[in-house]
Order: C-alpha cells, then structure tokens, then sequence
C-alpha cells in the first residue's frame, strides 16, 4: 500500500484533506475494497478511543447496509439540482443543443428586429422557443407594416448597427460545438439570408469577419 | 479547510450513483450512529437494526440532500427519527436522554446488554479489538499518542492540535497518520489472525 496514499486517507477521514484531492481520494476509496477496509479500521479505532462501551465494535451494521442497498437501484438524481451523471457525449449533446439555441436565439432576435427572410422559415422554432421579447418584437415589427418576405429598404441602416458579419462571427465561432446538429444549417441560413440582403463576400467569411472586425465597423453591401 | 468536504465528496459520488461511496460513509459512522441509537433503546441489537435502517432511510434521501448541513447532521436527525419511531411503535419508553453513564456500572448494564444480543465470539472480539487498540495507544511515541488523542478524543482539528503541539499542521497530520499505522497493524493481526491473539500482541 502506498504510503502517501494511506496519509491522505488519514487526513481525509479527519477532513482534513484539501477537496480536490478529496475528490480524487473519495472516487478512489469507493472502488477499493482494501482502502474501505483501513477507512473502516479507522472508524473503529476512534471508536475504541472514545471509549465508545455501548457499541459493539465489531459492529454488522456497515455489512448489513450493503446487503440491503444491493437489491436498490443506483441513485441518479437531479432533483436538487445536483449534476446527473454525466457521460461525455452527453455533455457534448448538452454543449451542443445550448450553443444551438443560443445560435438560433440571436438570429430570431436580429430577424425580429430588423427583419429579414429567416423569419420565413423559422416560424417552428419561434414557436418552440416560446421567447416573449422575440414574439413581441415579431408581433411590432409586422403591425408596422404588411407582412413580407423581401427585405424593406430600411435593412441596410439597420444592418450597420448590428451587422450579419457579427452574427457570422459568433456562429464561425461557435461552430466547433454545434456543428453536429445544427452549423450547417445554421451557417448555410446565415448564408442565405445574406445572399438575399445582398451579393455574397468574395473572400472566405472568417477573412470578411476580420475585415470587418478590424475597421471597426459593418461591412456595407449594396443594395 | 472547510467542513465536511471529505463526505461531501463521497455524497456527492453516492447522488452520481457510486454505492462504493456510501459504503464508505456507512463505516466512517456505523459506530456512532449505533451510540446515538443506544440512547434511545435498550438492545444494542436493536439499536443496530435501527442504525441500518437509518442508514438505508439516509440512502433513499441522499438525493434530496443539498449539502447546506453538515452530513453527520443530516443522519443523525435521521437516525434521531428513526429512533423516535421505532421506540413509539413498539410502545416502549426511551432511555433516560440525561442519564449519567459514569454512574452505571458497566460491568452489569452495558456488557450485560452486549450479551444478551451478541454471540460469545463477537463479544470476544469486541473485547478483543478493545484491547488491542488500548495497548497499541499505550505503546505509541508520545507525540503520536498526544495527537491521536487529541483528534479522536477532543475532536479538535489539525490546526488546533498543530497549536497545542507547537509543531506544523503538516506534523501534526503525519503524527496522525503514523499512530493510526501502528494501531492498524495490530487490528489487521486481529482480524487476519482470528481470536486469542491479544496477549501475544501485547
């Protein structure tokens, strides 16, 4: 048995041990039957000190409990708000439906405000979504005027506030965690809705966003 | 060093689904929880029995458990409960919760309980770790058996006992850790060597 091991299981027991050597101690000790063994001798030697007379040291108690818990189901909990167990591809799955909804968000958003074709083609995920600043903004921006799928010529001032190149830039760079589910999609909507605001960039987006980012402000397209 | 991280961290692996991690926990308290218990009832097997189904009471909770007390706290209201329960449904009036144990004479109350409930082996062996463990303290350097004590004993922690000492916390945990050695290697040629092995040891 290492030693430095069975020191630290000595200061852990005592909690003395700083936590995330506590975590890696604690993940170690429930799966080694010799390291429960000195846990437990531990247990019975303050026992012993304490001079603990009306327990019998020798104690069942501990062997019994296992026997019983071993016909329960594991505990897989959530309902305190403590992390369920997480395999990584579910955590992959959870980064990449966030980054997803995020994405999508920031394009009803950016559609609803200054409107545009997207809107056209997203009415599910509104729905879904169920975000009231967005529906309500969908709700001003259509009493505003008639219902319409080309882009009002107000567009381009308002694109110069928030440009569809910052929106590119975030998607880009979101791209390595939702692109299973969702980058293509995403990226090729973005696309289109630039291509009907106007004529694609001539050179490669993440150069564009650059550029763009570089100058300090919004690309300009004609219209 | 804050309190409690250690359960915590097995908690935590138990809320994860980890059963190892309860085991651990079960240890780390068995023998309290069955002293917490002995004030309720008589039967040191039945305070065994509620002792378990406190603990298994404990492990259908834990998911409710959020960690803004103690563990120890936690279970020991549970194991209070469980208690109160036990001795309601069979009718039964708890012991005295203010009794002086000094005052009784253990040779008749307390040993006289054990026997009534355990086997002659286990009882034994319980005298038997009893005595290994008293004589293997005995036997330890005094800064050992000073800062085993202290800890067990007073329940003081490593930065309390460093001050007392007038030594470093990190001398003070190796002092710890060395006295458990000692008095667990006795313990394991206890329980690997089996029973009348006390005056050998000795």
């Amino acid at each position: 048995m290492n030693e430095e091991l069975d020191s630290q299981l000595s200061a852990m027991f005592d909690d003395e041990l700083p936590s995330g050597e506590c975590e890696l101690l604690a993940r170690r000790l429930s799966r080694d039957d010799a390291l429960k063994a000195r846990w437990g001798r531990y247990a019975l030697i303050g026992a012993v000190i304490r001079a603990e007379r009306g327990v019998v040291l020798q104690s069942a108690v501990a062997g019994r409990v296992n026997a019983a818990l071993s016909h329960e189901p594991q505990l897989a909990t959530g309902t305190d708000g403590v992390p369920l167990p997480s395999a990584p591809w579910v955590r992959m799955l959870s980064g990449v439906g966030l980054a997803a909804g995020v994405a999508a968000l920031s394009i009803l958003w950016l559609r609803a405000h200054h409107g545009g074709p997207l809107l056209a083609s997203a009415p599910m995920t509104v729905a879904s979504v169920a975000a009231t600043p967005v529906v309500a903004g969908v709700a001003r921006r259509r009493s505003s005027g008639p219902d319409s799928y080309v882009v009002p010529p107000s567009t381009p001032q308002l694109m110069t506030s928030m440009p569809p190149t910052q929106l590119a830039d975030y998607v880009v760079a979101h791209s390595a965690y939702s692109w299973p589910i969702s980058g293509g999609s995403l990226l090729s909507s973005l696309m289109v809705s630039e291509a009907a605001v106007g004529p694609p960039p001539a050179a490669p987006r993440r150069r564009v966003v650059r550029q763009a980012a570089g100058h300090g402000h919004a690309t300009q397209r004609p219209h | 060093m804050s309190a409690d991280v250690s359960d915590l961290s097995l908690v935590r692996r138990v809320q994860r689904g980890d059963k190892g991690a309860f085991d651990a926990l079960v240890l780390k308290y068995q023998h309290k929880l069955v002293k917490l218990v002995t004030r309720y009832v008589r039967n040191p097997a039945e305070a065994e029995d509620i002792a378990q189904e406190a603990f298994i009471k404990a492990y259908r909770a834990l998911p409710q458990f959020r960690g803004d007390s103690a563990f120890y706290t936690w279970l020991y209201r549970i194991a209070i409960n469980t208690a109160k329960n036990a001795v309601v449904s069979r009718d039964r009036s708890p012991v005295d919760y203010d009794f002086d144990r000094d005052s009784i004479d253990e040779s008749y109350d307390m040993q006289g309980r054990l026997k009534d409930s355990e086997t002659p082996e286990g009882l034994v062996l319980t005298d038997e770790i009893r005595q290994t463990v008293n004589a293997a303290i005995e036997q330890l350097p005094e800064d050992l058996r000073t800062a085993i004590v202290l800890r067990e004993l007073e329940g003081l922690s490593y930065e309390q006992i460093a001050a007392s000492m007038g030594c470093p916390v990190g001398t003070v945990r190796s002092r710890i850790f060395r006295a458990r050695e000692a008095i667990d290697r006795r313990l394991r040629e206890v329980f690997e060597g089996g029973l009348g092995r006390t005056e050998e040891l000795g």
